[in-house]
């Protein structure tokens, strides 16, 4: 009998290659699944009388205003809504490591890793592509890099870090089911502009 | 489309919030006794002003977070908006 495999959330519908309208240009957009990746989300419980300012976790402070990521090479720390964020991060063992932080008396602690699809999207035209499906303001230099905002992208809800401006390069996480469609959302958006999948 | 300003996000497009009704109906006490007309009006019932009207919204796509708005209903100026313990500035 095969055994079963774990399958990525974009596992049937991620191509790699090169698609739209790209012949004859440079730096196209380049759009990946970000696989493997750590997603634990903490909420204080209201009845907590602990001081997020002294929390650290992988030697990183909660993010206390909206928009606001703090970052270093390994783990990000999202502020996703008040008394709540999204710890993100390559390691295998963050979970652990986030226990060892804080306690499950303070904290609502979820491991949400199995249930987000996340998409890198990066390239001069990120911000374009992004512009087409989501309300939010990407002008005024209001969302900066190393700032995340939940929001929409044509009506399905995702969750957007803005990782560089050199070139622009942000992360994009949908639930899990929606992954596909979203995919296809982002990358038919990208067609005029050219992608290359990898 | 609305601009609204989250008190916990700031100012983002009504795309990402749902409309919650009048933010001025109170649920009855727990435990007292309630006349069926009572009921009735907490559940159903409810004005329909043109004008200024506090109202609930939820930043459903964002922070996900219940508030309060004052609006305009007839032409969509939004006064303020402030938390669910908090009262309007204007």
């Amino acid at each position: 009998m095969e055994q079963a495999q774990n399958l990525s959330p974009l596992h049937f519908d991620h191509k790699l290659g090169l698609f739209g309208d790209h012949e004859n240009k440079e730096n196209l957009l380049k759009i990946s699944e970000i696989k493997d990746l750590s997603i634990i989300q903490i909420a204080k419980f209201k009845k907590s009388s602990i001081e997020i300012e002294k929390v650290t976790i992988n030697q990183l402070n909660l993010p206390t205003e909206s928009l606001k990521v703090s970052h270093n090479q390994e783990t990000r720390v999202l502020w996703t809504g008040p008394d709540t964020w999204l710890i993100i991060s390559k390691k295998i063992d963050l979970k652990d490591e986030i226990y060892k932080s804080i306690r499950d008396e303070d904290f609502a602690i979820t491991d949400i890793s199995q249930s987000r699809a996340v998409l890198q999207i990066s390239g001069v035209n990120a911000k374009n592509v992004l512009k087409k499906g989501s309300p939010i303001n990407f002008n005024e230099n209001m969302f900066k890099p190393n700032n995340c905002a939940n929001t929409t992208y044509n009506g399905i809800n995702i969750l957007i870090d803005y990782l560089d401006d050199q070139p622009f390069c942000f992360n994009l996480y949908a639930l899990r089911s929606f992954g596909g469609s979203f995919y296809h959302s982002i990358t038919d958006s990208s067609l005029e502009y050219g992608y290359e999948g990898i | 489309m609305l601009e609204i300003k989250c008190p916990y996000c700031g100012k983002r497009s009504q795309n990402e919030f749902s409309y919650g009704g009048d933010a001025t109906i109170k649920r009855p006490q727990l435990g007292e006794e309630i006349s069926t007309e009572d009921w009735d009006n907490f559940v159903y019932y409810r004005d329909n002003p043109r004008g200024k009207h506090s109202e609930l919204w939820h930043h459903v796509s964002g922070c996900r977070q219940w508030f309060k708005v004052s609006r305009d209903t007839a032409t969509h100026e939004i006064f303020d908006t402030c938390k669910m313990n908090e009262d309007f500035n204007v």
